[in-house]
């Protein structure tokens, strides 16, 4: 049994607390055991940065010095954006061990700052530390007949400096999983946009300008659904997606999935046990996909000339 | 470098760059970041003219632009280019020092950008961990916009969507503790 230390974030308890309850299944089912960060704080997000350097690296240095507390050598977390700035603030810190004791001056009372944990986001754990094959053997309940557009986000892949994971431009380590599970993953050329973030509340005209492009190029893709690793993507292309449709004039009826929600179906568990009912799209159109034949497009015709070409070399 | 640079009168370049960790000289306005950009659109001046302001040493437009504030540090810019700038930190570096000399542009979207940092801010500061249903009140009522996002309410509580409490922080100390340092640190290094 693999062990990992856990940081779930403020919105784990919050808006994505679904995001949460299915990666303990999907951990359990892979034989993970999750010991979550003792008295852990908020990383301060977009906000902190935004307004103070020093709090920006103090927030999450006070999560990683706790974490270095704990056995672990690596620590996971779902939210992609307390992942960039945990993952940002320890970049930084091993860089500039001048910057780090001067950050820790406002740790005040838990030790130092080593920098001996390992940080890697749900998606990266899932890939590089479980691994498809694994995560292949384990599937029970294949969601074949399912075409998902995988979104990950700005933070999960960029910038390259920081996350040191996959592409930046066109990522494919979601893609892979999804189709470890059965499902197909879709072209989506939408990948890596930005979802507009926190202006979900401070300016909501920027969140239905960007998500609906988004949501716009993942219904060309062909996609019954999205797939994401971000609860701050979930909710902006969820809750807000009636928003979007009204403003521009549109339908998309896109149900939004968290990554590990879909693994725990395929793994077995029961639907009733996702928390499906916070969605504010609901899912089982898309749910209702699976076991359906995905008929792949046809190999081009050959026409007479190339027949005959062919028929002379021989 | 590709620009010519003005040794001894580029105090505000001088400082950008020194906040920033990247050097603006190396930027030749190509404008692949304002392309990439997805919120180029809602500046006043997109990311290449930030860069070619800072160079040219226009401190006031360039702090007093709303730019700054509506870079959603999502690296798409950095990422392309091709001079290896790291964009993102040139405007959070503009943004600090605006902060620093008190320099707000008059706009009202950007006071409530600002404002929803500071409310998010004092979350954590109360709680230690972000309280969000508490937080969009707030919003709310400090931007005087009682009904904001009002409709999504029902359906948002009702889902259990949005959480009514939060789950405060046992060291709370450690965090009100931690503000007042960094605060002091934040001086120190102006």
């Amino acid at each position: 049994m693999k062990e990992v230390s856990y940081f779930p974030g403020c919105s784990a308890h919050g808006t994505s607390e679904e995001f949460d309850e299915t990666v303990k299944m999907v951990m359990k089912t892979m034989d993970v055991e999750m010991e979550e960060i003792p008295d852990w704080n908020c990383c301060g997000a977009t906000s902190a940065h935004t307004l103070s350097e020093s709090l920006s690296y103090a927030l999450p240095l006070r999560n990683l010095v706790l974490a270095e507390k704990l056995s672990n050598d690596t620590m996971t977390i779902p939210c992609a954006s307390c992942y960039q700035r945990m993952k940002a603030t320890k970049v930084h810190m091993d860089e500039n061990p001048e910057l780090a004791a001067r950050i820790n001056t406002a740790v005040v009372g838990e030790g130092n700052y080593e920098g001996k944990v390992a940080i890697k986001s749900m998606l990266q754990y899932c890939y590089e530390d479980m691994g498809l094959e694994a995560i292949k053997a384990k599937v029970t309940n294949p969601i074949s007949g399912m075409k998902l557009a995988c979104y990950y986000g700005c933070l999960l892949t960029r910038p390259k400096a920081i996350t040191q994971f996959d592409s930046p431009e066109y990522p494919m380590s979601m893609d892979r999983i999804v189709e470890a599970l059965g499902a197909k993953a879709t072209p989506f050329d939408f990948k890596t946009e930005c979802c507009g973030a926190s202006f979900s509340i401070s300016d909501t005209d920027i969140v239905l300008q960007l998500s609906g492009k988004i949501l716009e190029m993942a219904k060309e893709s062909g996609a019954h659904a999205i797939v994401v690793a971000c609860p701050l993507c979930q909710s902006n292309l969820d809750m807000r997606q009636h928003d979007i449709e009204k403003k521009y004039h549109v339908k998309y009826d896109l149900p939004v999935f968290y990554l590990t929600q879909l693994m725990a179906i395929a793994f077995g568990f029961p639907k009733a046990k996702m928390m499906f009912a916070k969605h504010i799209i609901p899912v089982d159109s898309a749910l209702a996909h699976i076991g359906e034949v995905i008929e792949e497009p046809k190999k081009p015709v050959k026409g007479k000339k190339a027949v005959q070409a062919e028929s002379e070399v021989e | 470098m590709i620009t010519l640079s003005y040794k001894g009168k580029n105090a505000f370049l001088e400082a950008v760059n020194k906040k920033s960790g990247a050097d603006v000289l190396e930027c030749y306005q190509c404008g692949k970041c304002v392309s990439t950009c997805p919120v180029s659109n809602f500046m006043d001046f997109p990311p290449r003219e930030i860069m070619q302001m800072i160079k040219l040493e226009l401190k006031e437009e360039t702090l007093m632009a709303n730019s700054t504030w509506f870079c959603l540090t999502c690296s798409a810019c950095s990422g392309r280019c091709p001079r290896e700038i790291n964009i993102p930190a040139v405007m959070e570096a503009v943004r600090h020092l605006a902060i620093e000399e008190n320099f707000t542009p008059d706009s009202k979207q950007v006071k409530n950008i600002r404002k929803f940092h500071e409310i998010f801010l004092d979350m954590i500061k109360r709680y230690g961990r972000n309280y969000e249903l508490r937080m969009m009140a707030e919003f709310n009522i400090r931007t005087r916009n009682l009904f904001k996002d009002m409709h999504l309410a029902p359906t948002a509580l009702l889902k259990g969507k949005i959480p009514l409490g939060v789950k405060p922080l046992k060291s709370k100390k450690a965090i009100k503790k931690m503000y007042e340092m960094a605060e002091k640190l934040e001086k120190q290094n102006k």
